[in-house]
Parts: C-alpha cells; structure tokens; sequence
C-alpha cells in the first residue's frame, strides 16, 4: 500500500466530492501534503465555472384556487423550478474546479438546515445557497448574520410571524439549538428573549428579500446572556455567536460530519484552536491536516448526494444531463436525500442510518441505471487484468476487501456489472 | 452522557441506529417467518405510534367548557359546538371522529397531563427521554429497546416501519428491526449474485464496512415462499396538503405504514411490538387548519388499522398507543400557532382496554412558566403496556419505576 493512501482517499472524499480522472493517481505521487494543500486553496469564489448561474424569475404569489388553470400552471412553475435548482447544484458539485467550496456548502445546507418544502419557491432557496457559497470557507459570525437575514430560514422557522407581544419562537430556539450554541448551550429564558430581539423581521415569500418593521419588534430592553438592553437581530446574533460555547459547537459539528459521528472531537486536533477567531477556513485546514484523517477508526459512510456526485466526477456525468430528467431526482428520493429537502431542521443523519437493506437495493438500481449512460471506453481501454486496480484509483478507493475482490474479478469483462459492483461495494460506500 | 453524544444518540434526527447492525428486513422474510413460526393466537401487540414535532394537547383533547381556554387562544380554539364531546368537560379536535367511535366503544383511554419532571423544550431532547424512557438520567437505550434485551434473540420481535429504526428499538444487546417501505426489488441473475459476493463479510471490515455489507447481504436473505398479497409494492401514501409544521421530523405516511402492519399481524407475522410515526406537529404558525389535517389522519388510519384486523382473531390482541414528545404552549403566538410546550394526553387504544378518563386534566389557571403541569409520569402508561402486553418486569426495564396507570387495562 502507498503511504498516505488512506489519507489521500479521505481528503478526496470528505473534502472534494472524490476525485476526477487521474487525480488520485497524481496525489499519491505528489503526497499527501502537497494534494490536501492543493485542495484547500483553490480560490474561495463563487464563480460555478462553465456552468450558467440559473435565473428563476419571481413567481409572485399563488394565483387563487378559484382560478383552476392559473393555479395549476403556478404549481407546474414552483416544480420545475424546484427541479431546475437541484439539478444545477447538483451539476455544480460534479463540475466545479473547486469541490471544497461546494462541499463546504453542502456542510452548511445540512446545518442550516432548511427545505423547499415548506418555502416552496426555488428563488428563496437559491438566494440562501448563494449565501452558504460565499460564506462556506469565510467567517461564521458572518455567515451566522447573513442567515438571520436570510428569507428561506425566515420562511422555514416562521420569523415572518414573529412579532412583538406574541413572540413565535421556532427560529430563536433551533438558532440556538442546533445552528450556533447546541442543546442545553443556553435556558428557556434565552430562548424567550431572544424570540423578542428576532421579532419585526418580514419576509416576501416568493423573493426570500427581509425587511425589517420597527413597529412589529419589541423595542424594549432584552435581558439576553447579562446584557439588558434592546437588541435587534444582528445584535442578538452577535451576542449569541460571542458565547465561548459556539466555538465547542460548530468545531463538534465539524468533525462529526467530516471526521466520526461515533468518536468525540479530541483537543488534541486543535479544531477548537483554530476556530477561536470563527474563521471556518482554519477549522478546515486544522481537519485536514492535524492527524484526524490518520486514525483508523475515522470511518464515515458516503450520504447518497456524496456517493453520487462521487461517481459523476469519475465518470464525467453532468447530473441534469442524464436521462430521463426524472431519473436522478427519482433515486436521489429513493435513497431519501435530495438537496433542498432535508428531512428537518436538524438536517440529515448520517453514517449506520445510511446502510438499511432499502439504501443498497437503490443503490444498486441507481447505479445500473447511470451504467447505461457512462462512457466505458476509458476503462474498455485497460486491459481486463488491470482493472481493478484502475477503477479503484480511479475511484480514490482505499483498498478492495477479497469479497469486492472476487466479485469485481468475476465480472471483469462485463464492463456495466463491473462498475456497479465497484461503486456498491463496501469500500466506496463507506470511506475508509 | 453530555450533551454532543445525547444529541448523537438522535443523530440530529430522532432516527439513530444505536449499535450499529439493526438488522433491516424485507417483507418477505416477515412474510415467511409468519408462515413457518406465526405468533400464538393471543399473544399481545403493542403498536406504538410516534407523532413526531411536538402535538398541541389543548386543540387535541379540548377543554370547551374551560373559558380560559378561549380567553388564552381567542384565533385558535376550537367552539363548543364544533368538538367531539367526551366527559368531564373535554372533546376531540373535529377531525378525530373515527377515535370518537372508538370512545363510544369504549375503546379509548384518554391518559391526561402526560409527561416528565424537568420538561425539556427541545424537540430531539424531549424526544430522545420519550424514547429512552429515562428523563432523570441520559442513557442511550430504548425502553423497547431494554425489553428486547430481556428477550431471545429475533429480528422480528420488534419491528419499526421506513428504513430508519428509532432510538425507541435500539437496546444494550439487541435492537429492533426496520421495515422500508415500497416493495424491495432485490437484483437477480449475475449481477445478484455478484451483489450477493458484496454482502460477505471481510475480516478487515471496520464496523460501518461490515454494517454496509450486511445491509446487501440481508437483500438476498429471501424465499420465494411468500404470499401473494404481500408481496406487491406498498399501497402509495393519500396526497397530504401542504402542512406548515414539518420542521421537526416524522414519517408521512402513517396509513401506508399501519396498512402494512395491519396485513403482517394478520398474516401472523411473529411481532410484538411495532413502531410507525407521522411528523408535522411542530404548529408554531397557522396551526389549526394543519393539526386537524394530520390528526384526522391519526384517526382515520388507526381506525382503518383496527378494522383491518377484524375477523383476522387478532383484532382483540393489538394494544395502540398514540404519544409525542411535548404538548404546546398553551397561549397562542401571534402567527396563530403555539410554541414548544410540556405535558399533553396520551392515547391508549384497544379491546383489553378500559375506555376513559385517566389522570388530571391540568389547570389553566395554574401555569408553570405559561406551561401546563404534569399530572401523569409517561412511565405508568410504559409500566402497565410493559406489564400487561409484554409480560416484562417494568421495574428491571425502567430502573425501578413503580407506578401504572390503575385499571387502564381490563
């Protein structure tokens, strides 16, 4: 086995959504220092490469049920844009030049946790990954005002029905809760007054755009973590985000996506360090390159958008491109994980929840399914004994067991049947 | 347990597979398995339903002659005139009318005030201490899950349907099962085969490998020796409006999962405890037109479910018992919904079950912090179910707990 091969096959799939043709191959002569530090600082902007930025018109509001046909054409909008949205981050993730950025703004959708199904419209949803894009790698106090003042969130944790005197505290407490502190991090009082200092915000359903009324919100002190004076949001925010608490918090969320849901985050890793100053780049460099990627036990199972973006880079798949149209969006609900559509605000689970029976029988389905649709000349082109080892460099694959040995051995020349076993097998499924 | 690894336990979700290898099975094999070794007629079920979000007790089980009822939520309060009428001054929510029948039946318990000391307001907290059945100390097994440790080892003993079991199953040795739904089409000819080599075991594997292996394997684990009419695909869930509160998690399809349990108790199939869940009771906004909507399909699907075993001669051994992890607020916000909350009614249903009253309705008028008080320790109604269902010790599965909800059962 190279050195720094099970590293190298945990940066690329924790970090780089897997690597693309020859990547793998090239990191292991290039070391583990090198390709991580290749990895990490590509440029932090948001330009999507040579995919086209979607544009989602304004749809305005639901025309009403009286009008049958004008209602129906509005749902068959809110679908297809819906759809159009995925598809493209979707495209986004397998195309970009720079998977960190997309990855980490894959991170902060799970965090922030927030679907279409209850905001409805894709422009909202849209707006709010933008924000997660830019802020991925930047500064959380950042990122934590700019989604307070975020529509979708608003939409998605009633803000818009906050309003002084009958506070509605559905966002104050999941802010608190599971986007900056984490449970028991604060008191139901904290909770209740923040929902004051959050009150007044509105927000236009089908533009996701914030404004903020001043007759709605509660104007009078608000006792919150020793302060007593009147808060608004971004200062409420502020204070929240100042708790030494949310640096243990974000930097336990971290590594619980990135490195071991089952293992503690240990100090000695200095996620906590480098993440004092809530800088989420230096967290990321300090996962990458302080000895976690070393333990063995660090083992976490690929969520199925991470398994498929996985083989679309391999692969050279373009998601929207597949057909037909339905079919990625068909299995990505099989396997229950469509972007846009966390099952709730706490975000998708990970690791043991993603190995039922269920999962393997559509991961199996699914694979056949973009088999048909792959281009196996490069692979026809290696010859049937060198095989395996291509497609598990290919795959940045830390090591096939005998088991995926044998059964990838005794399909070897039925090129479909020998890309589905490999993708299926336990070893891709789970990253070392 | 701190706090990371307590929210751990519900892996953000309220859906850990605690101890990794919660075997998934396929209908096919319970199928099977109802043929070759059905449970003794007689023998009793429970059928445990999770409402997932946190369901308003008060629009639930409404206190209509209690003015402060109306005076503390003037937009989302039920009228007299509209509620299901039941005694002691209190009705079902409106859309509750097939549970209506099975009040008149007596078939209903109405178990009041429900909940623990030191509610918690967070829904994965309050959840995972309805769960583990433990809300003094944090513990990471089921109280299902603790009764499954004192039984022999078999997958199908404890059943949860979706393909992700619940912290409820999960015990220190064993855990319950998970039924996906939708029919599994298991990969045949070569490429199952192959599949089938994937589902080995490797003496290398770290535990999620082994995990991921097993979880193939189990898919050719299957006989042909089925019947018939289990074998399609699931019957597709009723459309669902649009409902505000599905922040907090749950399944959707509560008829399409009891359908299925229904035909599998019928069949035999050798359970004794099941688990479905319906989410989107987390109303903090325009919540009566939302609530009455998923409580109407509360009603209709466990009715629907007991009919189903009608004539099956299992009808009079099934034990329904309906909870969610807090009630609500009992003043309303100003977007016409209610905020997290404390104790609430929980539903016992059944032929073995006396119909009634159970517990003190706590008062309006003696809020604890806006919070209604608990009356019941949700611990009596797991004792008696423990106890007069499973024939367990409730003391050795609940660290002692001594109380029972008295003369719930007949």
């Amino acid at each position: 086995m190279e050195p720094q091969r099970l590293e190298l096959t945990r940066l690329y799939a924790r970090f780089a959504f897997g690597p693309r043709p020859g990547e793998f191959s090239q990191s292991l002569k290039d070391g583990f220092t090198a390709s991580a530090k290749k990895i990490l600082s590509q440029p932090q902007v948001v330009a999507l490469d040579s995919l086209a930025t979607p544009n989602f018109p304004d749809l305005g509001a639901r025309p009403s049920q009286a009008n049958a046909a004008a209602s129906k054409a509005f749902t068959a909008a809110l679908k297809a844009q819906s759809d159009e949205l995925t598809l493209w981050w979707l495209d986004c993730m397998a195309h970009t030049e720079n998977p960190l950025l997309e990855r980490m703004t894959w991170f902060w959708h799970g965090h922030w946790a927030t679907s279409i199904d209850k905001v409805n419209f894709a422009l909202p949803m849209f707006n709010q990954n933008q924000t997660l894009r830019a802020n991925a790698l930047g500064n959380f106090r950042t990122m934590a005002h700019a989604m307070f003042n975020d529509g979708a969130l608003q939409i998605w944790l009633d803000g818009n029905d906050n309003v002084k005197g009958a506070p509605n505290e559905n966002l104050s407490r999941e802010f608190m809760e599971l986007f900056t502190l984490g449970v028991n991090n604060y008191s139901e009082e904290d909770v209740k007054a923040l929902a004051r200092a959050f009150t007044g915000y509105q927000v236009v359903r089908s533009t996701g755009v914030v404004t903020f009324n001043s007759k709605r919100h509660d104007l009078d002190p608000i006792r919150l973590f020793g302060s007593s004076v009147p808060l608004n949001g971004d200062a409420a925010t502020d204070l929240v985000v100042s708790r030494p608490e949310n640096v243990t918090f974000i930097s336990q969320r971290l590594w619980y996506r990135f490195i071991s849901s089952s293992s503690q985050l240990d100090t000695k890793f200095g996620i906590e360090a480098a993440f004092a100053n809530r800088d989420i780049a230096s967290a990321v460099s300090a996962l990458v390159f302080n000895g976690a990627l070393s333990v063995p036990q660090h083992t976490v199972v690929r969520q199925p958008v991470e398994w498929f973006i996985a083989v679309c880079r391999a692969f050279s798949l373009q998601p929207s491109k597949l057909t037909p149209k339905t079919m990625v969006m068909n299995y990505l609900q099989k396997m229950a994980q469509v972007p846009f559509l966390p099952p709730n605000v706490g975000g998708w689970p990970t690791d043991e929840a993603w190995l039922s029976s269920a999962s393997a029988q559509f991961r199996i389905a699914f694979a056949a399914a973009l088999a048909k649709q792959i281009d196996f000349n490069p692979l026809a082109s290696v010859p049937s004994e060198k095989r395996i080892v291509y497609i598990r460099d290919l795959l940045g694959v830390y090591e096939f067991s005998t088991r995926t040995f044998t059964a990838l051995t005794n399909a070897k020349d039925d090129l479909q049947q020998f890309f589905v076993l490999a993708v299926c097998s336990p070893e891709f499924v789970v990253i070392a | 347990m701190d706090t990371i690894s307590r929210r751990k336990f519900l892996q953000l979700t309220g859906a850990a597979t605690v101890g990794a290898g919660a075997a998934m099975l396929s209908i096919s094999e319970i199928a099977e398995a109802a043929i070759t070794r059905p449970l003794p007629s007689g023998t009793p079920i429970v059928v445990v339903v999770t409402l997932y979000g946190g369901n308003d007790g008060l629009n639930t089980v409404v206190p209509y002659t209690d003015s402060l009822y109306y005076s503390m939520r003037p937009d989302i309060s039920y009228k007299p005139e509209t509620v299901l009428p039941l005694s002691d001054g209190l009705g079902l929510n409106p859309a509750m009318r097939e549970m209506k029948s099975l009040w008149d039946q007596k078939k209903l318990a109405v178990i009041r005030g429900v909940g623990y000391p030191y509610p918690d307001h967070s829904h994965f907290s309050s959840m995972a201490i309805w769960q583990t059945g433990s809300p003094i100390s944090h513990i990471s097994s089921g109280w299902l899950g603790r009764w499954l440790d004192t039984q022999s080892a078999d997958p199908m003993l404890a059943i949860s349907l979706g393909s992700v079991p619940p912290p409820l199953f999960a015990g220190v040795k064993r855990s319950g099962s998970a039924l996906p739904l939708g029919g599994l089409v298991v990969p045949s000819g070569k490429l199952g085969m192959r599949c089938q080599t994937l589902g080995k075991s490797s003496i290398n594997d770290s535990p999620l490998m082994a995990a991921a292996a097993t979880s193939m394997g189990n898919l050719f684990g299957l006989s042909d020796n089925v019947t018939g009419a289990l074998k399609g695909p699931a019957p597709a869930a009723p459309d669902l409006p649009v409902i505000n509160g599905g922040n907090a998690g749950g399944d959707s399809s509560l008829q399409q999962q009891l359908d299925l349990v229904a035909k599998l108790i019928v069949a035999g199939a050798p359970t004794k405890a099941w688990s479905v869940s319906l989410g989107g009771f987390d109303t903090h906004a325009n919540e009566a037109n939302a609530q009455s909507v998923l409580l109407g399909n509360v009603s209709y699907s466990v009715a629907r479910f007991l009919n189903q075993l009608k004539g099956s001669g299992r009808a009079s051994d099934v034990t329904v018992l309906i909870y969610s992890e807090f009630g609500r607020r009992v003043k309303a916000n100003a977007s016409q919904g209610t905020d997290h909350g404390t104790s609430g009614p929980v539903f016992v249903i059944g032929d073995r079950i006396n119909g009634g009253m159970y517990g003190d309705q706590p008062s309006l008028s003696k809020l604890i912090d806006g919070d209604l008080a608990v009356t019941t320790d949700f611990r009596d109604i797991y004792s008696s179910i423990l106890e007069r269902d499973l024939k367990a010790d409730p003391a050795q599965i609940l660290n002692s707990w001594k109380g029972r909800v008295n003369s719930l059962y007949k």
